[in-house]
């Protein structure tokens, strides 16, 4: 296993001191085993504190438009833009954050010459849920990461765990742990391949109706409505959310259960050919809500109905801003099927708006 | 979207479908299908809209949280968008958000897109026809619909 | 104060006993650590160390609480007229296996919620067992806040654990006293001075843990609220409202009427700093429009404003924000932070 940690602080440290960046966006260590928080290093002495472990679970592209900000030069609200480019940053990106990065992107919200790509090809980030249902919830004071497996000990509690069995759902069916876009690969390229991506969503579409709708409610059962699946997430950046609308107000603010489903389905619906799959929706809800496998579900459909997967190129046109003139008209027959089912076009070329 | 709610009798269920039609084509194609006198179930609550291209999946999903049993979303047949292209966004939008909502249980049925001309009146009422009785087939609508709990009060 | 010795095994009929007019609810073992829960007949609260992964907020302090109903319909001559709701038709809860720092949380709550008829009828309505914490866990500093893992505050009883596998009871309330298990015998004096032994012990422990309030309290406010570490603390944060929502004594709120097919009500729901929504003004202008400002307001409340109206700290050191923050930021850290600051700039 190469030693990621270092080369990622070997290239901060180098770039920082080159001043070719003006801040490196990556991972410190987070206050308790299995955390980690990110963090954006504008020293060289700095850098040292970057780390990366399997517990790297937020997608840092969440920050990377605030530190791209903080790091220009002070202007008032009315002032123009500096002259010449503007400073860079580095940040580092596994195959779905680099994919969420040319999203990003695409939708005018980055620009890719002021970042420094630091591509690290993915094994999977561990879910520490898993981790904790594993040890039966209880407490982890301590945890050692090998190559294949976790070291985990606390009070009465040692044991070692597969390190796979503890990854996330996200990372057990990527199919591109790659970065697809990056200025410097920190270690061998990765291939996935003969995944079944789709089988928890497909496992999902082929229950009845009414229980569909049991597994929907049970799942959100639990949502505080605390919003960290939305704060986490790189793609909700509205200036204001349709949370937060008032006139209409779409969605009540309290927990209502019809108001939290309407949450849950619009959230993961304005993600709808933008989602990369990174998992830090799921990572970050402190209920432990399975918020994937709606996102996952709209991201089969997106490649079922449109033959496109978000982030693999910058140049190409979001899905739900295109469109082909024989774009499938599914929802005009009446009655079942269709809908959640598996039949559907095969994937086609994608025309530009 | 609870004002458009309104106005069932009270006693037998009646489906309630809440009806987006764009201003160009389907709104033209339902006011036809009225003066040309022809008769369809008055379950339709219609809302005027620019084009299918404006109807969010917010729309649809507060329409069901006030209680239709039903959503209509109908514009210009495709090609024939005064927008040009709205329909054809709308398309892709409603196709996702359709297999979402059937996803998490919302029978199929409840939500349905349609192309509607303002020259097809007859068509209008057929479809009008169609989309009650499958959503009456369905029965009411309980899955997403809000409903406050009874507090007694002092 | 009396004391009982209680046979664990008359735990499960005693909770049972109570639960015949009351609703019982407890910490109960789940794959991933203790979760509150309604407890049937017989079950007994889960013992495994540190507090459940609810708020004991969620209690007294509902997520949403109806303030009062009102009707909507044309034809009702008392459309609009607020009616409150009928408070004693709240039910009884009897609350088990409550960690000390949960039950200080209910009276830092009841500070600013003094007036308040709706926490009040929940309170009286419900009765606190708590159970001493035996071991913490590496996220609880309750004594950093002037708690105890074997305090009393806030609560009716509170169970030890005992020689010979029985319970001790302290009966510390009235309210506790109707409560108090039939089978359980007055303790004997060696039980008195056993308990009073250990606490003498817990207490000594205190004096090594870091009081952070007599600092806190003397540095200059403005100084503090300029100090240069906010933007640091803040950086990573996603301005969720995580740690809030599971703060035991997190108590903002919002206020909204609902109004549906002719019936409305009006409800009080758990806001938090964190969203920006929070201070923002009609006119759109918003006081506290930067992250930093908004992490900095939490912390300031918590361990300055709060205190300087009421005197506690606005937190119990039950651990849950650290251990449920998406990006790791630790509120015992930001505690560090501060005091380094009262020491160099006070």
């Amino acid at each position: 296993m190469p030693d990621l940690a270092g080369q990622i602080r070997a290239a901060a440290r180098e770039l920082l001191a080159a001043g070719e960046v003006a801040a490196v966006l990556g991972f410190a260590p987070g206050p308790l085993p299995m955390t980690t928080r990110p963090f954006a290093a504008r020293t060289p002495a700095e850098a040292d504190r970057l780390t990366w472990n399997g517990f790297c679970v937020m997608n840092p592209a969440n920050l990377l438009p605030e530190i791209l900000a903080a790091v220009e030069p002070p202007r008032g609200p009315k002032d123009p833009p500096p002259e010449g480019p503007l400073p860079k940053v580095a940040v580092v990106a596994t195959g779905c954050w680099s994919r969420n990065i040319v999203v990003q992107i695409q939708e005018g919200r980055v620009r890719r010459e002021r970042l420094v790509i630091l591509g690290i090809p993915s094994r999977g980030m561990i879910d520490r849920r898993k981790v904790l249902r594993r040890v039966g919830g209880r407490e982890i004071r301590r945890v050692e990461e090998g190559a294949h497996e976790l070291r985990v000990e606390g009070p009465g509690l040692h044991e070692t765990i597969p390190r796979w069995e503890v990854v996330r759902d996200n990372c057990r069916t990527c199919v591109h742990p790659t970065p697809v876009v990056y200025d410097r690969l920190l270690a061998e390229p990765v291939e996935r391949t003969g995944v079944d991506r789709y089988a928890q969503v497909a496992e999902i579409e082929a229950m009845t109706p009414e229980d569909r709708w049991a597994w929907f409610r049970r799942e959100i059962a639990p949502c505080l409505r605390c919003y960290a699946c939305r704060n986490v997430c790189p793609l909700c950046y509205c200036p204001t959310c349709f949370v937060d609308d008032s006139r209409p107000q779409w969605v009540g603010k309290s927990l209502d259960p019809a108001d939290t489903a309407l949450f849950h389905l619009l959230r993961a619906y304005h993600c709808a050919g933008r989602c990369t799959d990174c998992g830090a929706c799921e990572s970050a809800c402190p209920m432990g809500i399975r918020l994937r496998l709606l996102t996952k579900k709209l991201e089969k459909d997106v490649l079922e109905l449109f033959g496109t997967e978000a982030g693999l190129d910058p140049g190409a046109p979001l899905p739900l801003a295109a469109f082909r003139p024989d774009d499938p008209d599914e929802f005009l027959t009446a009655g079942p099927g269709g809908g959640a089912g598996p039949e559907g076009p095969p994937p086609r070329e994608e025309e530009p708006a | 979207m609870e004002a458009v709610m309104t106005g069932t009798a009270p006693g037998q269920w009646e489906p309630r479908i809440v009806a987006f039609l764009c201003n160009w084509c389907s709104y033209a194609g339902a006011d036809l299908a009225g003066v040309s006198r022809l008769a369809y179930p008055p379950s339709l609550r219609i809302v005027r809209v620019p084009c299918s291209g404006r109807v969010s999946a917010e729309m649809i999903l507060d329409a069901l949280k006030a209680g239709a049993d039903g959503v209509l979303v109908s514009g210009c047949h495709p090609g024939d968008c005064h927008y040009l292209q709205g329909n054809l966004v709308a398309r892709r939008r409603l196709s996702l958000l359709k297999r979402l909502l059937e996803f998490v249980g919302v029978e199929p049925g409840r939500v349905r897109l349609a192309w509607i001309s303002a020259s097809e009146g007859e068509q209008f009422a057929a479809l009008a026809r169609e989309v009650t009785e499958g959503v009456r087939a369905l029965g009411p609508a309980r899955r997403l619909a809000k409903t406050l709990p009874e507090v007694r009060h002092a | 104060m009396k004391l009982l010795r209680l046979p664990r095994q008359a735990l499960a009929d005693w909770l049972a006993a109570l639960g015949r007019d009351a609703e019982v609810f407890g910490p109960k073992a789940t794959a991933e650590g203790p979760a509150l829960a309604s407890l049937a007949p017989g079950e007994t609260p889960d013992e495994a160390p540190g507090p459940p992964k609810a708020p004991l907020k969620t209690f007294f302090f509902p997520q949403p609480e109806t303030l009062a109903v009102f009707s909507t319909r044309r034809d009702d001559p008392e459309a609009h007229v607020l009616r409150p709701p009928r408070l004693e038709a709240g039910r009884r809860v009897v609350l088990a296996g409550v960690r000390p720092c949960d039950a200080r949380s209910v009276v830092l709550n009841a500070l600013p919620f003094a007036g308040d008829p709706y926490f009040q009828a929940r309170c009286g309505a419900t009765v606190l067992i708590g159970a001493a914490c035996a071991e913490t866990c590496g996220t609880c500093f309750c004594r950093w806040t002037g708690g105890d893992p074997l305090g009393t505050e806030g609560l009716d009883l509170l169970l030890h654990p005992a020689d010979g596998g029985d319970l001790l009871v302290e009966v510390l309330t009235a309210k506790g006293e109707g409560a108090a298990p039939e089978a359980g015998r007055p303790a004997a004096a060696a039980d008195a001075e056993g308990l009073a032994a250990r606490r003498e012990a817990s207490r000594r422990a205190a004096g090594r843990a870091p009081d952070p309030r007599p600092p806190l309290a003397a540095v200059d406010l403005l100084a503090l609220h300029g100090a240069p570490f906010w933007g640091r603390v803040a950086e990573p944060c996603l301005n969720c409202g995580a740690c809030t929502f599971l703060c035991p004594t997190c108590y903002c709120f919002d206020i909204q009427d609902e109004t549906l097919r002719g019936r409305g009500r009006r409800i009080r729901y758990w806001d938090s700093c964190m969203f920006p929504l929070f201070t923002r003004h009609a006119s759109g202008h918003n006081p506290r429009g930067a992250k930093f400002q908004r992490v900095r307001n939490r912390f300031l409340h918590k361990f300055r404003y709060f205190p300087d109206r009421y005197g506690p700290f606005s937190c119990v050191g039950c651990g849950r924000c650290i251990r449920e923050c998406p990006v790791g930021i630790d509120v015992r850290e930001v505690l560090r932070e501060m005091l380094a600051f009262a020491g160099r700039g006070a």
